[in-house]
């Protein structure tokens, strides 16, 4: 018997009971279309978590810090350690993180703290963060006013969106938390003074704060006896830009304040000459290194895979290390376990349809139980009847499966209307496979009927009354 | 008679109803000749339908050999005799059994297109047969649009078609009325006449048995008499 035949009469005997195909067809289509948007749902899921870690810095990011190197004790304290450099942050480790394999940039932050006087108001930069200007270019930040600088010659800070809320009036008390309004500063045109050396300037508002009244402080040594300190110079650095977002809305960059790593170094040597910068570590002797330390080295890698690798090179040099790998790889696993909870729930709509079309087949092969027979007795050979049912199935599974897909494409792209994300991906090799999957399915659940129809006796099916 | 086409030698059909053996038949040993119109007579029960099924190969013997064309199809696989049904037997059914969703040339063709012959080929066999009983005017009708006789007619071209050397009819006639009756079985006899076709032909009519060329009686699962 040709295919042809075969599909013809599997087609004409689908179309004579229309009503019944297309409830089978129904239910396989449900089936289809639950697997395919619980696949697409974790997909986008999955996208939607990478896309996050690439926001928090980065998957491909080892985020290196000074170490008190593998054998240096259990206390981490650089301070007390001596004048060994070997596990700080300095150029020539750069230069040696650089040289590890798949390591494709390495670029150096310098945390930094500040104190700013704005008008009536006081504001301290915590974290601030120096970068080179490239890298701060790079993060691709929108601004709400100004730009990053052009040039790394001249010092100028870029506020973070929710800065202002940080503002204090002259007491120390914060405008916003106790006020409810942020302080009428315009952070583009405000005349704003920074003072780099604060460890003086906290010294001289002490000695302000504290004349006239005998305190008695913890240590005894700050007490009267000392000489006032002279109060630091203060800087203007001009403002190059504002980030943008609204109050209350947090991103990475709300709270910080950034600069250009290269005229930040500048502003140090002009700012500190030889005395200690505020957060770097000193010699022994309490004296400051002559050179600069960095707070960590940002290492990026060439690809993803090679993130653990590179982390753990630059592990065994020394220095304590820090990356989203693990991160990543928990988050995938759990991506990977969600997606096959949402495809169980879908398989087990596609099981419901598959027994559905198994009933299906059944009842036609007990309906036509007659005409089978008479086809035995006229000589149509066995694996042709049974080929005959598997193609009836196969029909079902191509029709449904289509269905599906198309149902599913479509209540995915409704469901990314209404979130306005992309929510449910599908991906594009699931096309093709999702359909050959139903196919396979249904001549699977068709499999057992077809071979009953096979196995009937010619003679009871001639017999049974139809 | 000419070479005999079947012969059937000493067969026993025995059923086992619990404790009881039920003989069906009995020892049956018959011999047709090709071209004949072969009548086997007999009352409900007689075993006659047995005895034409296990000539057609739709059932198996107990003991007992059947040789049709010098094949013995008592030992033959399922698959051997659908194979075996395909290329040397048609069959004419009491209640025609045409396919539904089939017209009648889709019909007739049915049993070409197990056989693997093309659309178009089996298209124009299958209406030079409709023809030939007289239906060139019910090509495109299905089985529920025509009478019983016209049915009968389709079942009959459809057991042509493929140019069988014996023909099996169980009942043909069983479910017509007496003018159609006689319609049919004139046709029956004319093709076995100039196609040189062997029939054998089930009935329990006397009457009807009186076109076929010889009559075998049969009673009890033996046979009783021939003439």
């Amino acid at each position: 018997m040709r295919f042809s035949d075969k599909f013809g009469m599997a087609w004409s005997s689908l179309t004579k009971r229309k009503l019944r195909t297309f409830l089978t067809i129904l239910g396989v289509m449900i089936g289809i279309a639950s697997i395919v948007i619980m696949m697409g749902l974790g997909e986008g899921l999955k996208l939607q978590t990478m896309e996050m870690i690439e926001e928090y810095g980065g998957i491909r990011t080892v985020e290196v810090r000074e170490g008190s190197g593998q054998n240096a004790g259990s206390n981490g304290g650089t301070a007390a350690s001596g004048d060994a450099t070997q596990y700080k942050l300095t150029d020539a480790a750069l230069a040696e993180i650089e040289k590890i394999p798949h390591v494709e940039s390495v670029y150096p932050v310098l945390e930094f703290q500040a104190e700013m006087e704005v008008g009536k108001y006081r504001y301290s930069i915590w974290g601030g963060k120096a970068m080179p200007l490239d890298v701060l270019k790079n993060m691709k930040w929108e601004f709400a006013g100004g730009a990053w600088p052009e040039e790394d010659d001249e010092l100028q800070f870029v506020y973070g969106n929710l800065v202002l809320q940080d503002f204090q009036d002259s007491r120390g008390n914060n405008i916003y938390w106790n006020t409810g309004k942020l302080p009428d500063v315009d952070l583009m045109t405000a005349r704003i003074y920074t003072i780099f050396d604060t460890e003086s300037y906290y010294a001289s508002k002490q000695k302000a704060t504290d004349s006239g009244v005998t305190a008695l402080t913890a240590d005894g040594q700050m007490n009267n006896t000392a000489k006032p300190p002279t109060p630091p110079k203060k800087y203007q650095v001009p403002t190059a830009g504002v980030l943008a977002g609204d109050t209350g809305e947090y991103k990475e960059y709300s709270w910080g304040v950034y600069c250009d790593i290269e005229a930040l170094k500048k502003m140090y040597k002009k700012a500190f000459k030889n005395k200690a910068i505020p957060g770097q570590p000193l010699r022994k002797n309490g004296k400051p290194y002559p050179e600069l330390f960095y707070s960590s080295l940002m290492v990026i890698a060439d690809d993803v895979a090679n993130v653990e690798t590179i982390q753990q090179e630059i592990g065994d040099m020394g220095y304590q290390t820090n990356s989203n790998s693990e991160w990543i790889r928990q988050t995938e696993q759990q991506s990977r376990s969600q997606q096959a909870m949402l495809g169980g729930i879908g398989a087990v709509s596609l099981l419901v349809a598959a027994i559905g079309i198994a009933n299906t087949m059944m009842m036609s092969i007990y309906e036509r139980t007659k005409e089978i027979g008479v086809m035995k007795v006229l000589g149509c050979g066995l694996f042709d009847i049974q080929q005959l049912f598997l193609v009836e199935a196969g029909l079902i599974g191509l029709f449904g499966g289509t269905a599906g897909l198309f149902v599913s494409v479509l209540i995915c792209l409704i469901i990314n209307k209404i979130t306005g994300l992309a929510t449910a991906m599908i991906p594009v090799w699931l096309y093709p496979v999702s359909i050959i999957f139903a196919v396979i399915v249904s001549m699977l659940a068709g499999y057992a009927p077809s071979k009953r129809a096979m196995s009937l006796s010619a003679l009871d099916a001639i017999r049974s009354n139809g | 008679m000419g070479n005999p086409v079947i012969t059937a030698e000493k067969v026993y059909k025995v059923y086992k109803l619990g404790e009881e053996r039920l003989r069906a038949l009995n020892g049956v040993s018959l011999s047709v000749g090709k071209g004949e119109f072969v009548a086997i007579v007999g009352t409900s029960g007689s075993g006659k339908s047995t005895l034409l099924n296990m000539l057609a190969g739709l059932d198996k013997p107990t003991k007992g050999a059947i040789v049709i064309g010098g094949q013995h199809i008592e030992s033959m696989s399922e698959a051997e005799l659908v194979k075996f049904r395909r290329e040397h037997v048609g069959f004419i059914f009491q209640a025609y059994d045409l396919l539904p969703q089939l017209d009648a040339v889709e019909n007739v063709a049915l049993p070409l297109s197990f056989k693997g012959v093309s659309k178009r080929v089996r298209t124009k066999k299958a209406e030079q047969m409709l023809k030939q009983v007289g239906l060139e005017k019910y090509l495109k009708h299905r089985p529920n649009q025509m009478s019983g006789g016209q049915q009968q007619r389709v079942g009959i071209a459809r057991a042509l078609v493929v140019g069988p050397e014996i023909i099996f009819a169980d009942e043909p006639t069983g479910n017509l009325d007496t003018k159609t009756t006689l319609e049919v079985l004139h046709i029956l006899k004319d093709v076995v006449h100039n196609g040189g076709n062997t029939l054998i032909m089930v009935t329990h009519d006397n009457n009807l048995a009186s076109f076929a060329d010889r009559r075998i009686h049969i009673i009890d699962g033996e046979i009783v008499y021939e003439d």
